[in-house]
């Protein structure tokens, strides 16, 4: 696994899980990728967060090396190197092993893997849906009931517009630490008391389809046709969500503005009970493949699976086994076999 | 939803001296608590509140972990821990001021050319001076640091000060109020997103005159 080790039943586990998965995003048509271990650190330092969480080498030539990360950003980058126009759109779907600093006293986040799904070249809601539903898919497959946080980048590009990029991600983070004391302070700087106490409010809200709905109807006068926009395509995905009776893991969050750099739609977490951090996160990012040399939208989420694994259905367990012990080997042995041939475990 | 509104919210309090300020503030909201002898668990009278006794520079941790949601800390020991968590609330009770301390009409001599420092607060210390550009040597002690000038391990403190009391009796002065400190509530940012209606309606409680 790279950073940890992953014993027999738990490992088992594991692997079931990511077996699922795969078959899942299979037959929705996403096919696997690799992605490299490690590359050069400059190609990618615009879209990292926390520098310091980074590992990074240097190779024999002198050149500045980081282990991956995020493998989003890693596919980003192959993605946008090899993709064309004919292309597209691409469904692709990965799992693998990424590292970041953890505490040595505190590995205990288990961010260490991830599984997940993008899809490009599709800029439209249907897009957005259709990775929402595949999310959906995904947790019934494990088994798992988490609820699902929406919120939208757009809406918050929108109302930050005249804040320069500096100010934006210090925003970014107040909103999503919920510091709103800080924020009060910085949206002062350059917009009136007004709308300041409104995006306050705004960024404050979370609710479900009807209090979003009675959101949008009272700061109708209130907002620009930017931040309209955003929350009306949430309005939209909220009540597709209900028509597929999806409705109930999911919640729009405007606090929930995005935990990478990159991301400029739609963006959602998900939380699940007993887990102490968000075990999945996604979103629209419609301009970082063209970092790398080929512009086109995507959309996707990424899932933190070994978070989870304690939280799995039962299929996932280990089936019991059976103990063969005939005195006689060749005896033990066809015994054992029509055991297994039952889909049963035998041990000799 | 599957917000579960039977259980009760979980939330760390420091033992010590801020545990009396924050037991009195509860009360006063009609969120009274008490703990049986050396029991360390207890729960709000309205059953709304599961609470947990902790050590104050481990309350990050429990928060951190999720073993309890909510916590009511220091901003000095929320930096020391170095965890990122939801700020709900600032109290007004509590509050202290990290200050640089030295010995009275202590002057430096020009030989010295880094800043010696004895603290508590490592990372709070190198940090601030870090962002500064003055270099700085930091030597960790667990408590009684107003001895550290005094015994000549190192000219200078940091510390929490409150009524310059220690200060005075040994000698020492503040030379720079650093920063403000003060007490907040905050959540695991997980845990938080899980309970958000519960929490708001805690916080509204603590927050109403």
């Amino acid at each position: 696994m790279g950073t940890e080790t992953i014993y027999m039943e738990d490992a088992f586990k594991h692997r079931q899980a990511n077996q699922e998965l795969g078959k899942l995003f299979t037959s929705w048509g996403y096919l696997p990728v690799e992605t490299p271990v490690f590359d050069f650190f400059d190609i990618y330092q615009d879209f990292i967060p926390v520098e310091k969480d980074i590992y990074r080498l240097i190779d024999r030539e002198g050149d500045l090396l980081m282990l991956r990360s995020d493998i989003t950003l890693f596919l980003a980058k192959q993605m946008g190197l090899s993709l064309k126009d004919n292309d597209l759109p691409v469904r692709v779907c990965y799992s693998g092993t990424i590292l970041r600093h953890q505490n040595r006293e505190d590995i205990s986040k288990n961010e260490f893997f991830q599984t997940g799904v993008e899809l490009i070249g599709k800029a439209d809601l249907n897009a957005d849906m259709e990775i929402l539903m595949l999310l959906h898919s995904t947790f019934k497959n494990l088994e798992i009931e988490p609820i699902v946080h929406i919120g939208s980048r757009k809406l918050l590009n929108a109302a930050t517009i005249d804040f320069n990029a500096k100010d934006q991600k210090k925003i970014i983070s107040m909103i999503s630490y919920r510091e709103f004391e800080n924020l009060e302070i910085i949206l002062k700087e350059k917009l009136d008391k007004k709308r300041v106490q409104f995006l306050i409010s705004l960024f404050q809200f979370s609710g479900n389809r009807e209090e979003l709905k009675q959101l949008i109807t009272q700061s109708n006068s209130l907002i620009s046709n930017e931040e309209k926009d955003a929350l009306d395509e949430l309005n939209t995905i909220m009540d597709n969500l209900s028509k597929l009776e999806s409705e109930d893991g999911f919640i729009i969050d405007l606090s929930e503005v995005g935990n990478q750099p990159y991301y400029t739609g739609i963006v959602f977490q998900g939380y699940i009970e007993g887990v102490d951090s968000a075990i999945v996160s996604g979103g629209r990012y419609n301009n970082l493949l063209g970092e790398f040399g080929f512009k086109t939208p995507s959309v996707g989420f990424s899932l933190l699976l070994r978070k989870i694994e304690s939280k799995l259905g039962k299929k996932f367990s280990l089936p019991e086994h059976e103990t063969v012990n005939e005195p006689d080997f060749i005896k033990s042995h066809k015994k054992a076999e029509k055991i297994r041939k039952d889909g049963r475990i035998a041990i000799l | 939803m599957k917000q579960n509104n039977s259980e009760p919210l979980t939330l760390a309090l420091p033992k010590g001296r801020l545990l009396d300020n924050v037991s009195k503030f509860f009360k006063q909201k009609g969120l009274d608590f008490s703990f049986d002898n050396r029991k360390l668990v207890s729960f709000d009278k309205s059953g709304n509140l599961k609470i947990f006794l902790v050590k104050n520079s481990d309350l990050p941790t429990y928060v951190n972990h999720g073993i309890a949601g909510l916590g009511i800390c220091g901003s000095d020991v929320l930096y020391e821990s170095g965890y990122k968590f939801f700020n709900l609330m600032t109290f007004d009770f509590g509050s202290t001021a990290m200050c640089i301390a030295g010995k009275k009409g202590y002057k430096p001599s020009g030989e010295e050319r880094k800043l010696s420092v004895a603290t508590k607060f490592t990372k709070f210390t190198s940090d601030y001076f870090h962002k500064k550009g003055i270099p700085v040597e930091i030597i960790k002690l667990n408590g009684s640091v107003e001895l550290a000038p005094v015994l000549g391990l190192t000219p200078y403190i940091v510390d929490l000060v409150e009524t310059g009391n220690t200060l005075l009796a040994n000698n020492l002065e503040v030379l720079e109020k650093l920063e403000d400190i003060k007490v907040h509530l905050i959540a695991n940012p997980a845990y938080y997103k899980l309970h958000y209606k519960s929490i708001i309606k805690i916080v509204n409680i603590l927050k109403e005159n």
